[in-house]
């Protein structure tokens, strides 16, 4: 195709105010779930409409429902006046409507610009212009202001960094009406403020843009009216003017939650592990512990270096200098065996290429680490397989119709669930969790701290890995700051502030500091 | 079929149920409709010659599905077969008492999935080309050991076998009995056997969560080479020659047989009974093409339609749910 950036600026074909899209009765009935009770409502041409709803609250399938990717049951979408069948993606494409989803949903193997570009190539006489594809994409890239290389595979770049490719891939191809599945979930501060102004520059020109958030301030940051959705039933909408925090939350989960960051704290107990001087790939002399009793926070941008380290503690990578102990004595650990034999446990960032089997049941996930402990010698105790697997679903409260669900179709945030529920049962000494809440809702939140509460008044240490500043903050009792593979600065509980920490984060590129953290 | 652990939820597992009585169900229909069109199909010596036929296959696609759920593929198994009736044939000639002989055999099966497991994990091949090129090259090694003659097995004892009944069942559909029985207790009751799910799955989550992924792999793999020289054993008993190049094309069979009986070539998804009685399917339409006098080419025809067809049907019944 031939885009210009003109393209970026797609001509407002109703005044801003109007009916852009109308939902009458929308439902969708998925095998064993009622996703979306029929649901009514109505966008106006140029607003930014939030919809926030717990983990399975049906806010995906709203969405899937709009781009064509899944039929619905029954109900009408009303799209400029006329009734719109919206029945594959292409249709809605073709109106204008586009979205960027929770999971990337675009080709790993392919450059940035073949992905800006896909399905609708610039071709002549069926030779690929592989050139000016990607001078062109590289053109939308930096007039948007993204620091990013159009002509590089896809699967080279952070997830975070995908998602924004993914944001300037559905800019490109005309959008009226466009749908942000939790774009924020996986990006740093700094590309989370890109994002923004690029959304804000979209209603500028008249955009209609739906953006579904866990993240309440983000909501409130950005969004005209908000949504709320629950159970596949539409609660309300308000004018973001007249509502709070507080108000939203109580729509959401139907009843208010005092405090999310429950924290306890303990004395800490004896050292569980020791990393001294510990190098590796993408992360350098990186020395710290871990004791019974605290949770140890670390905080960077993603692509810090902390998930290597983490990784390597665990045996998954070699280290290539330093030192690990465990209580005291250094050990070699060569393999995740070795790890979780010692007594660690590792739920990983990305649930999709590393935490799950999506496939295969809920259940099974639930209990893969310990298969060990529930068969005897040879065979599985099924009934032992049921009860913890329904122990985990019943704690974290995890969305599904029963244990033998695949996990494919549970909603993003259950799915986070299982990555953590897995660990639970398995009665180790050191946890690691790298991002556990991604996607996770305001009331599972509260409900994964309290857990951490629980496993740490057991005798357990805790490393926390996120990229969300107040979820560190709030809970670490040590709180470690990566910058570029390097430990840079170490605080206790609160003592530092947050301005302290983002400007160690970010260090001599000076990024500004403004808005919400 | 499985208990509730492994085949998914609710619905699914009753589907799963459901897509095993459908192939019973069209296994049954076969033997009526051949028994009404030809007369000679009943006959309990034809019956019992089918269950001799299906039984190799069968055994062979049960090891076949266990590689297949991890995600892999075994190409060798039918050069394992006729390169297990060699060194069986040379074994009890040589004057190896037959038990001794079989175990070697056996023995010999293990080393070739070790050999692959060991491909596959240490050195990084691809499934489909280590165990391709241990298909080609056994042949040709079975060919030197045996300059390319058949070896006659002068043991009257070993191929009565594998033609005596046993309560009127040919003892060749014992052993898929035998064999049967153990195979399903393990991939579905045992941890082993959810490990080869979910290695087939996501084997960097498996890994994190602690699956030995490498013990996994080799595991199915030697499983696999060992199911493929019991077959080679009985293959030697029933027709009481050593020969590297019998059991042609048996390799792509067992994957028929294991994908008609709904394995998922993409890992992951699989039974035992399955592969089982996808082989008696293929067995019976061979059967019932010779008895119809069809010529053999069209057999070929139309077990490539069949398995279109059946699996065709059985992703859209997996979609639609
Ligand atoms: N393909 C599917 N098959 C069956 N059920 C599904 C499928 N996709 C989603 N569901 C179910 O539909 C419900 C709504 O899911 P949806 O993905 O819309 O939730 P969500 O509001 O986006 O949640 P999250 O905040 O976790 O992303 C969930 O209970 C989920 O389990
Ligand atoms: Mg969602």
């Amino acid at each position: 195709m031939t885009s210009t950036a003109q393209e970026l600026h797609p001509a407002p074909t109703l005044e801003p105010g109007r009916t852009i899209l109308e939902l009458k009765g929308l439902e969708k009935q998925y095998p064993g779930t009622h996703a979306l009770k029929p649901v009514s409502l109505a966008f106006k041409s140029g607003e930014i409409h939030a919809i926030v709803g717990e983990n399975g609250a049906g806010k995906s399938t709203l969405i899937k429902l709009l781009t064509g990717v899944m039929p619905r049951t029954s109900g009408d979408v009303i799209w400029e006046g006329k009734p719109a069948a919206l029945a594959t993606p292409h249709e809605a494409m073709a109106l204008g409507i586009n979205a960027v989803h929770q999971e990337v949903v675009l080709c790993r193997h392919l450059t940035v610009a073949a992905n800006m570009f896909l399905g609708e190539e610039d071709s002549r006489f069926g030779i690929l212009q592989q050139r000016a594809m990607v001078r062109e994409a590289q053109k939308i890239i930096d007039d948007l202001g993204f620091d990013l290389p159009a002509h590089v595979v896809l699967g080279d770049l952070t997830i975070g960094q995908q998602q924004l490719i993914a944001a300037a891939r559905a800019t490109v191809r005309g959008t009226k009406f466009l749908i942000f599945d939790e774009p924020t979930a996986y990006l740093t501060r700094k590309e989370a403020d890109q994002l923004f102004t690029l959304i804000r520059r979209l209603k500028g020109e008249g955009v209609t843009i739906i953006y579904i958030s866990h993240r309440m301030e983000e909501v409130f940051e950005l969004a005209d009216r908000v949504s709320v959705l629950r159970d596949g039933t539409l609660v309300g909408t308000r004018n973001i003017a007249e509502t709070n925090d507080a108000e939203l939350v109580k729509m959401m989960i139907n009843r208010s939650i005092e405090q999310v960051y429950h924290k306890e704290h303990f004395t800490p107990g004896a050292t569980l592990l020791e990393a001294r001087n510990l190098s590796g790939k993408g992360f350098e002399n990186v020395s710290m512990t871990a004791r019974a009793g605290e949770i140890v926070g670390l905080y960077g941008l993603i692509g810090a270096g902390r998930s290597e380290f983490v990784t390597t503690l665990y045996g998954r990578h070699r280290k290539s200098a330093g030192q690990i102990l465990w209580e005291g004595k250094e050990v070699q650990i060569n393999s995740e065996h070795d790890a979780i034999r010692l007594g660690m446990a590792l739920a990983p960032e990305s649930r999709r290429d590393q935490g799950l089997c999506l496939n295969l049941p809920v259940g099974l996930n639930l209990n893969l680490p310990i298969y060990k402990r529930i068969s005897s010698n040879l065979l599985i105790s099924s009934a032992q397989e049921k009860t913890e697997a329904d122990r985990q679903i019943a704690n974290l409260r995890i969305k599904t119709p029963t244990r033998n669900a695949l996990a494919s179709s549970l909603s993003g945030g259950n799915q986070q669930k299982i990555v953590i529920g897995k660990w639970l049962a398995h009665g180790a000494r050191l946890f690691i969790f790298d991002e556990p809440t991604v996607g996770v809702d305001v009331g599972t939140k509260a409900e994964i701290y309290r857990l951490f509460g629980e496993l740490l008044s057991k005798g357990a240490g805790i490393i926390l890995i996120s990229s969300y500043l107040p979820e560190v903050y709030e809970l670490a009792d040590t709180l470690h700051v990566f910058r570029r593979g390097k430990l840079v600065a170490t605080h206790g509980f609160h003592t530092a502030d947050h301005e302290e920490i983002l400007t160690q984060a970010l260090a001599e590129k000076q990024e500004k500091l403004g808005g919400q953290i | 079929m499985s208990t509730e652990a492994i085949a998914a939820e609710k619905p699914k597992r009753n589907y799963n149920a459901l897509f095993g009585l459908t192939l019973l169900a069209l296994l049954v229909l076969l033997w009526v409709i051949l028994s009404v069109a030809t007369p000679s199909f009943a006959s309990t010596n034809n019956i019992s010659n089918l269950l001799r036929q299906g039984s190799m296959i069968a055994i062979l696609a049960v090891g076949q599905t266990f590689v297949i759920i991890t995600g892999g593929i075994d190409l060798s198994v039918g050069a394992v077969v006729g390169f297990a009736t060699v060194i069986a044939a040379m074994l009890i000639n040589a004057g190896v008492p037959v038990i001794l002989a079989i175990l070697i055999t056996l023995l010999v099966g293990v080393a070739i999935g070790l050999f692959h497991g060991f491909g596959i994990v240490k050195m990084g091949l691809p499934p489909f080309i280590i165990t391709l090129a241990t298909l080609t090259s056994l042949r040709g090694i079975g060919l030197l050991m045996t300059n390319g003659n058949s070896i006659s097995i002068n043991n009257d004892a070993f191929q009565l076998f594998s033609r005596s009944s046993f309560l009127g069942i040919p003892n060749l559909f014992w052993m898929v009995i035998l064999v049967g029985i153990p195979a399903y207790v393990f991939l579905h009751h045992s941890r082993w056997g959810r490990y080869l799910f979910s290695v087939g799955s996501n084997a960097e989550a498996s890994r994190l969560s602690g699956v030995n992924v490498q013990r996994t792999i080799y595991m199915a793999y030697t499983l696999s080479g060992l199911c493929a020289a019991f077959v080679g054993v009985l293959l030697a008993s029933r027709i009481g020659i050593g020969n590297p190049t019998q059991a042609e094309g048996w390799e792509l069979q067992a994957i028929a047989s294991s994908v008609i009986g709904g394995t998922s070539l993409f890992g992951a998804v699989g039974s035992v009974h399955g592969p089982l009685l996808g082989a008696f399917i293929l067995a019976t339409i061979n059967n019932g093409a010779n008895l119809l006098n069809v010529n053999a080419f069209w057999q070929r025809i139309i077990t490539g339609v069949l398995i279109i067809v059946i699996v065709y049907f059985d992703g859209l019944r997996r979609r639609g749910k």
